[in-house]
């Protein structure tokens, strides 16, 4: 047997390949963080009160489920009753500078289990696991499997329904959807800083990008030899500090089996008004495709505008809603190939049972291809954290 | 009844009316300072940074010293204020901005719920980093109290009271 050595660092003069440089990179801030020395000046080591010293690890554990009641034609979906996601989140201090957040997910499906006709189940996911090093406002270094923060909504709600107005995501960021890449499996720099009242804050991340199957993160490793890079600011203003306005820009190659490569080129915007009274969002996502060594190259547009109010004094239980989306497919684009078009409208109330429960109820409305007929449906929904 | 024992009644229940709002006007007049742990290192809070902090987008002191947040239990004067003067939020809202800020993953830590102004000063003193919103009168025995945008309790101006 022979074993052929292969020199850890190259020769004077030349450079190390990108990965290698990228790991020293990673090391080498992980380790200053670890090593930088906190709390300069003060006299005293930053952490919890003498009598809590054991306190850590410090485990929070809450949860999301909800459960709905869909009537729509068969091709868009479920109908009748359905269990929605039921999720775990853990989220865990392991020191003041260091923390663990988790999301585990349980989806019911039709076809989880063998046999024939196969039987009903659940499929389990981490959804999300990170662990972070924060060193200050300004700069947190974390490494692991995240909602990509490229779109507002993929961050702000994740997998609980409770949190969000609506009782659907917009379908440009729909689970399982394969317009934006919901997941990033990676390390993310973050921070913010406040600057003459604005209150910036930014993220960068390099990661693993689109799987083979591009809905899906790559989970299990890189599946080219390009990573995925990505970049996020917004301001919160402090006057007007229930509004955030933001963009992000993302670069990956999405390579596929039996297709061209392509470079993937993202560019999101958003606004966000999060004031009850009312509440606005919209966000707004151009996805351009380019084919590696070839002429093709292709523009989608996705974007929606969601506004809700919650009504005042005894009827403040109440708030009704309203959204309207638009996902353009290119039709030339391969890599978007069986993405529905969308033109559609959601519109319902939902009624805060209680602090931590919630009845949604809405239609929508939605147009896959101009001239062909609506697909509408009614849904309910309860939702509720714990 | 005698018609002077229904007259006494009256105005019985017309003075504890009285005083009971005389009593009210003046809690709601009360001023919430700021205390916070003699080594934070910060004299003078402006009324966003107070924001930031109650709403966990600001994490740390000057100096990295990381920031424990100390809010009274809900129907305390103090978190009433807090709420309506400087997150401009109900209490529904507060608790569901906390929920999804620990489930965004900006924070692990939520703020620490204290049952009592005296268990806030005291938490207040002991624990590096904190910050805890008292009574005024309270606070005065603390041992580090901010100024808000340049002021103190009980002066003009003050944001942090009824209005």
């Amino acid at each position: 047997m022979t074993f052929v050595r292969t020199p850890r660092f190259p020769g004077p003069g030349r450079r190390l390949p990108f990965r290698r440089r990228l790991t020293c990179a990673i090391v080498f801030t992980l380790g200053w963080f670890i090593t930088a020395t906190p709390a300069r000046g003060q006299g005293h080591e930053v952490g919890p009160p003498p009598e809590a010293a054991d306190q850590y690890p410090l485990l929070r554990i809450s949860g999301f489920g909800d459960i709905d009641f869909a009537a729509q034609k068969r091709a868009e979906g479920t109908r009748g009753f359905s269990e929605g996601q039921f999720v775990l989140h853990l989220a865990s201090a392991l020191s003041p500078r260091t923390n663990v957040f988790s999301e585990l997910s349980f989806t019911p499906r039709a076809d989880a289990g063998t046999g024939n006709p196969p039987a009903t189940g659940f499929n389990t996911e981490v959804e999300r696991l990170i662990i972070r090093f924060d060193r200050s406002d300004q700069l947190k270094v974390s490494f692991g499997r995240y909602h990509t923060p490229i779109n507002w909504w993929n961050t702000a709600y994740h997998h609980g329904q409770w949190l969000q107005t609506t009782i659907t995501r917009p379908e440009m960021v729909q689970f399982g959807g394969r317009f934006i890449p919901v997941h990033f499996v990676g390390a993310l720099v973050e921070g913010t800083m406040a600057t003459n009242g604005l209150h910036i804050g930014y993220q960068g991340g390099v990661g693993n990008g689109r799987g083979a199957v591009i809905s899906r993160g790559g989970d299990a490793g890189d599946n080219n030899d390009r990573p995925a890079w990505l970049a996020n600011v917004y301001t919160r203003p402090d006057k007007l500090f229930a509004l955030e306005v933001g963009g992000s820009v993302y670069f990956d190659r999405v390579s596929t089996t039996g297709r061209p490569e392509f470079d993937e080129r993202i560019l999101a915007g958003h606004a966000v008004w999060q004031r009850e009274d009312p509440e606005v969002i919209a966000e707004v996502a151009q996805v351009h495709h380019w084919q590696v060594g070839g002429t093709l190259e292709t523009s989608n547009v996705a974007y929606y505008v969601q506004a809700a109010y919650r009504l005042p004094s005894s009827a403040r239980l109440w708030k009704p809603y309203y959204r309207f989306e638009h996902i353009g497919i290119d039709t030339a684009d391969p890599v978007f190939a069986g993405v529905p078009r969308l033109d559609g409208s959601t519109f319902g109330v939902r009624f805060d049972i209680s602090l931590y429960a919630a009845i949604k109820t809405e239609g929508r409305l939605r147009q896959r291809e101009s001239g062909e007929p609506r697909a509408n449906g009614w849904f309910t929904q309860v939702a509720f954290t714990f | 009844m005698p018609a002077r024992v229904t007259a006494w009644m009256v105005s019985v229940a017309i003075a504890l009316a009285t005083i009971g709002s005389v009593r009210g006007v003046a809690q709601a007049r009360v001023d919430v300072a700021i205390a916070v742990h003699p080594d934070v290192p910060v004299d003078n809070l402006t009324l966003a940074d107070v924001r930031r902090i109650v709403l966990g987008d600001r994490e740390f002191w000057p100096g990295s010293v990381r920031v424990t947040l100390l809010m009274r239990a809900p129907v305390a004067h103090e978190r009433d204020v807090i709420l309506k003067t400087v997150c401009q939020m109900t209490e529904a809202q507060f608790r569901q901005h906390w929920i999804a800020k620990v489930f965004r993953a900006d924070t692990a830590v939520a703020p620490k719920i204290v049952y009592s102004a005296d268990t806030s000063v005291d938490l207040a003193n002991r624990t590096p980093g904190a910050i805890a919103f008292v009574d005024a009168p309270v606070a005065s025995r603390a041992m580090k109290i901010l100024r808000v945008d340049g002021k103190l309790p009980g002066e003009a101006g003050y944001p942090l009271r009824d209005r």
